[in-house]
């Protein structure tokens, strides 16, 4: 087997020649230059650089929250590009989680309802929703805190309600922009044990922007982007 | 004081939930200035043209002219009492019967009733502002009648050249349409008073006597004449007073009505700005606790926050008003309880209305303001500090 | 939890401005629904109608009579079989009475022929001897129990009215009348607030020239399934007459009033539309203010993959949910308000002019599918917003 196709074959993710250009005010600014990159399955990658440098604009892309200019981009096997809003909304539902840097929990639900909200998007019962929900929440070690609303959780334990809501649907990708810069040191490594357990033990694929040099170390491949070009 | 361009851009910032408060206010103001627009259009198509120097004599009980009553021998004996004004010799004056007719609506269902009015060629001499405008004059004696503009065409048979049934096999033709500066005659029809007495089997007597004073100040002594003789039992009144007397009713009707309406509407309204204005707070408290911190009062707050209130409520103020304003030229008919019958009229812009209805505004602002100004003004400046 | 869940649980979020909402909503809808029952109680009034009972009036104008002999030829009135049309007729004047001790209130005072009056409004209950008394008293008046109540009458007070129409009696004397009886009703067809009196008292003391005539005709036909028929008849039978008559049936009289009303109808209309509106803004205002401040959860939960369909359909249901919790407490205040309290003063005080005000079923109805629609109208610009909303550009506001 060449390296060429273990590329290809056991992608998650699969970016080739990618451009993303925004227009703002009839000047066009390129934040994305011919980017390629190959993300095999069950890989945990960090992303880093400057601010400003595009990591937000490549995770949305993936995450398929938003389109390139031009270029390919295959991830979990769908090419995104290709797709249309609705294709693409569908496809997320059921194979990337996200995880906000803030957390992005609805106020009025409980932890375990924000987790269960996914859910909705898929034939299932209620009964079952909330078994997996409380599966999910269990993964995050947070069984007891089920019934707490956002408000009563502190940072940490916000975004591994978050982390849970993004697993519960069992996608292959999970992504995270700075899911760890809200937060002070102790709740970030429990966030990133957790990536570290759901890459390891669940072989999802993660990829996380970050800032952080500690917690860029707990993945298993560090990639720099600087001005739209991966180094 | 907090710089007035900080809460005028915070409206601008919010303006969608601004703008749907102000139309709120506008719909409100519109209604009551249209309602007390109504009443002055009464009042004035009611009383226009009546005129200092003309008195009215009719039955001393009489509240109009269709209760009234005045023996054929009493007119003759009004008529010569010194006071009046001559012209070759003769009293300008007579008599008119008033009566009403049932006719059916056009464009609405049902029927209402219209003032007929017996008049003689003295009638014409006592009302200079009344022109024919179309058509021509009855001739005396006939079965011939005119119409004024404001009900033309507003009844079955009202239209030039048509005709309405009095009595059988004699219908009274209308050939003529008249104006008369917008008055109360303009609601209706005209016709010989030999005509209509005998049509309405009045034949005993008029309703009312008109006659020109020789001067307006005359009045008083020629009522002392005419009232002194207890056995006529007739009262004498100026024409301004009487024409006042007769659009009292429906305009303070009309006006009492415009205030209750407008009174729940405004809860409507006034709830509205307070929402406006709650949200407007909420959203800010980190803002207020800064200018709190930085040394503005609670009361700077408090007034800061009401005037921002009172920009949108004057604002929909003002357009409501505009929107009134652009109702002017609409033409209502509506029943007159004080003549029984029909009177067409427009809507008059007044002072009093704008005044009111402003008024109206301002005070929707405050009481919308009030709660969510208070509450601004107790933020703590403390609240410039959490996030 | 599920997505209605989800709408309900969004709309406690902020108390107050529910609590202000549903105000505002019940308020409008009060309103709403009290213009409607005064447009409305016109058009009911008209069902207590009898469609047997028939009234004959001066064709051209009220303010002119007829001869008595009218009265009975319309009594006496036969078809082309020869059979009576009529079965039971009388006749009435309006007298126009004031009393100088309620200058200001207005009643209706009308003078009847006591011997046919109560077979042609057998909807008028008096007692026995009230009504024995009633026949052996020239003067006597039987008065409307609500009136009497109002007025504080009791049968054997002696009252003194004047009338602008016909002033003081021929003889100079006064218009003295007995209370003997109070009447009460078994429809609503009849107010309780008439001062009825003999007709034979009034005809003695008019002046010469009013003697012997009638204000109007009231009959029951034989048939009330041919009411166009036998107006038709009587209208026929004066048609050669110096003064024609124009009968109806009680239902079609009473529409032709609606023409001297129908302007203030149309002006309470229009009205009744405008609060709506008003309600409209108010609803629209909250709506899309909650929807504002709650853009970047919706933001995230389209990142989650919810469809922008399924976010627009949840704040419809927000806006209707609003609605509807305002439209609730908005028909029990109609109905305390409307159909009770102000319903019962109105019955009592003014029935001449709304001898029924009670809220219709369909009012409510009409006022719960005003609030519901307009509730959903309302939602639709925030729905769209939300539906076109850009997650990228609302999550980099965030992160
Ligand atoms: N929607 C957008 N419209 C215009 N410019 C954008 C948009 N999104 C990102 N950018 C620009 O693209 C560049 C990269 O942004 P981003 O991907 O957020 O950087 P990072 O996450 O690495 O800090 C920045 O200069 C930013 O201003
Ligand atoms: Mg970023």
């Amino acid at each position: 087997m060449s390296a060429e196709q273990s590329k290809s074959v056991g992608s998650a993710i699969s970016i080739k020649g990618v451009v993303k250009e925004f227009t703002r005010g009839g000047q066009t600014l390129r934040v994305l230059d011919s980017l390629d990159l190959h993300v095999p399955e069950g890989s945990f990658e960090a992303l880093m650089g400057p601010s400003g440098s595009g990591k937000s604009t490549l995770l949305n892309l993936i995450a398929g929250l938003d389109k390139p200019t031009s270029g390919e981009i295959t991830v979990a096997g769908a090419r995104l590009d290709k797709m249309s809003d609705a294709e693409i909304t569908a496809w997320r539902a059921a194979n990337v989680g996200i995880v906000f840097q803030s957390y992005n929990l609805l106020p009025v639900l409980t932890a375990l309802e924000n987790v269960e909200l996914p859910l909705l998007l898929h034939k299932m019962t209620s009964a079952e929703r909330k078994k997996r929900a409380q599966i999910a929440l269990d993964i995050v070690g947070l069984s007891d805190r089920m019934g707490h609303y956002p408000r009563m959780l502190s940072g940490g334990q916000e975004q591994r309600v978050a982390i849970a809501r993004a697993i519960v649907n069992d996608p292959k990708v999970i992504i995270g922009d700075e899911p760890t810069g809200d937060l002070d040191r102790n709740s970030a490594d429990e966030i990133l044990k957790l990536f570290e357990q759901l890459n390891r033990e669940l072989g999802k694929t993660i990829i996380m922007v970050t800032h952080d040099p500690e917690a860029a170390e707990r993945a298993t491949v560090i990639r720099r982007l600087n001005k739209g070009v991966l180094a | 004081m907090i710089p007035y361009q900080y809460n005028l851009r915070s409206i601008w910032v919010r303006r969608v939930t601004a703008i749907i408060t102000v139309l709120g206010v506008a719909l409100v103001t519109a209604v009551l200035a249209a309602a007390l627009m109504l009443a002055a259009g009464v009042k004035k198509s009611v009383s226009v043209g009546g005129q200092d120097d003309v008195a009215i004599i009719m039955r001393a009980g009489a509240t109009g002219e269709l209760e009234s009553g005045v023996d054929e021998s009493a007119v003759g004996l009004v008529l010569s009492q010194p006071g009046l004004a001559q012209e070759n010799g003769k009293p300008i004056g007579g008599g008119e019967i008033v009566v009403v007719v049932a006719l059916d609506k056009l464009g609405a269902i049902g029927f209402s009733n219209v003032n007929m009015r017996g008049y003689s060629d003295q009638s014409l001499k006592l009302r200079p502002n009344l022109k024919l405008v179309e058509g021509a004059l009855p001739k005396p004696g006939t079965d011939e009648a005119m119409v004024g503009r404001g009900i033309l065409g507003r009844f079955k048979g009202l239209t030039l050249g048509d005709q309405i049934s009095v009595r059988k096999n004699r219908p009274l033709r209308i050939v003529g349409v008249f104006e008369d500066g917008g008055s109360g005659a303009e609601s209706e029809i005209w016709a010989d008073v030999v005509t209509v007495r005998a049509a309405f089997g009045r034949q005993s007597g008029v309703s009312v006597v008109r006659a020109r004073l020789a001067s307006a100040g005359g009045i008083e002594a020629f009522r002392a004449v005419i009232e002194s003789d207890k056995r006529l039992g007739l009262k004498v009144k100026s024409e301004p007073d009487f024409l006042a007397a007769q659009s009292e009713g429906l305009s303070k009707f009309l006006t009492i009505m415009g205030f209750i309406v407008s009174l729940f509407f405004s809860l409507g309204a006034i709830i509205g700005a307070t929402i406006t204005m709650h949200a407007a707070v909420a959203h800010r408290t980190r803002e207020i606790g800064t200018l709190r911190a930085l040394g503005f009062s609670r009361y700077a707050i408090l007034m800061g926050f009401l005037m921002e209130a009172l920009v949108m409520t004057v604002t929909g103020g003002a357009i409501g008003l505009l929107a009134a304003l652009a109702l002017s030229s609409t033409k209502i008919s509506m029943m007159n309880p004080a003549t029984w019958s029909e009177l067409v009229f427009a809507l008059a812009p007044s002072t009093q209305a704008f005044v009111t209805a402003g008024l109206f505004s301002v005070g929707m602002g405050l009481l919308g303001g009030f709660l969510p100004a208070v509450r601004a003004s107790r933020i703590s400046p403390l609240a410039a500090l959490r996030s | 939890m599920n997505l209605p869940g989800l709408a309900v649980r969004n709309i406690y979020r902020n108390p107050v401005r529910l609590a202000l909402t549903v105000a505002g909503v019940a308020v409008a809808l009060l309103t709403f629904v009290t213009l409607r029952t005064a447009v409305m109680s016109w058009d009911e009034a008209k069902n207590y109608t009898l469609k047997d009972r028939l009234v004959t009036r001066h064709k051209v104008t009220f303010v002119m009579d007829l001869p008595k002999n009218y009265a009975d030829d319309v009594r006496d009135l036969k078809g082309a079989d020869g059979k009576p049309l009529i079965r039971a007729s009388t006749f009435l004047n309006w007298f126009g009475g004031k009393d100088p001790a309620h200058e200001n209130d207005f009643f209706a005072t009308i003078a009847a022929d006591h011997t046919t009056f109560l077979t042609v409004y057998d909807e008028i209950k008096i007692p026995d001897d009230q009504l024995k008394a009633f026949n052996e008293t020239r003067n006597g008046a039987v008065v409307g129990d609500l009136l009497a109540a109002k007025f504080n009458w009791k049968v054997g007070d002696n009252v003194t009215l004047e009338s602008p129409i016909f002033g003081a009696r021929e003889n100079g004397e006064p218009w003295a009348f007995k209370i003997v009886g109070l009447y009460s009703t078994t429809s609503k067809a009849v107010d309780r607030l008439t001062f009825y009196f003999r007709w034979d008292y009034m005809n003695d003391g008019v002046r010469a020239e009013a003697k012997d005539r009638v204000g109007w005709i009231a009959s029951r036909s034989v048939d009330a399934a041919r009411a166009a028929e036998v107006t038709a008849a009587i209208d026929k039978r004066f048609d050669d007459a110096d003064t024609q008559t124009l009968a109806q049936d009680e239902a079609t009289f009473f529409q032709g009033f609606m023409g001297m009303v129908s302007s203030v109808l149309a002006i309470m209309s229009y009205l009744s539309y405008i609060i709506l509106a008003i309600l409209g803004l108010i609803l629209a205002n909250a709506i899309s203010m909650s929807v504002r401040e709650r853009t970047n959860e919706y933001a995230s939960m389209k990142a989650i993959g919810f469809r922008a369909k399924t976010l627009a359909s949840l704040i419809l249901t927000e806006s209707t949910l609003i609605a509807l919790a305002g439209a609730i407490p908005g028909v029990i205040l109609s109905y305390l308000i409307v159909d009770v309290a102000l319903g019962d003063f109105l019955e009592y005080n003014l029935a001449n002019f709304f001898p029924v005000f009670r809220v219709k079923f369909w009012t409510y109805a009409e006022a719960v599918a005003a609030a519901t629609v307009i509730g959903l109208f309302a939602g639709i610009v925030p729905a769209l917003t939300v539906a076109r909303l850009n997650v990228v550009e609302n999550l980099r506001r965030v992160a």
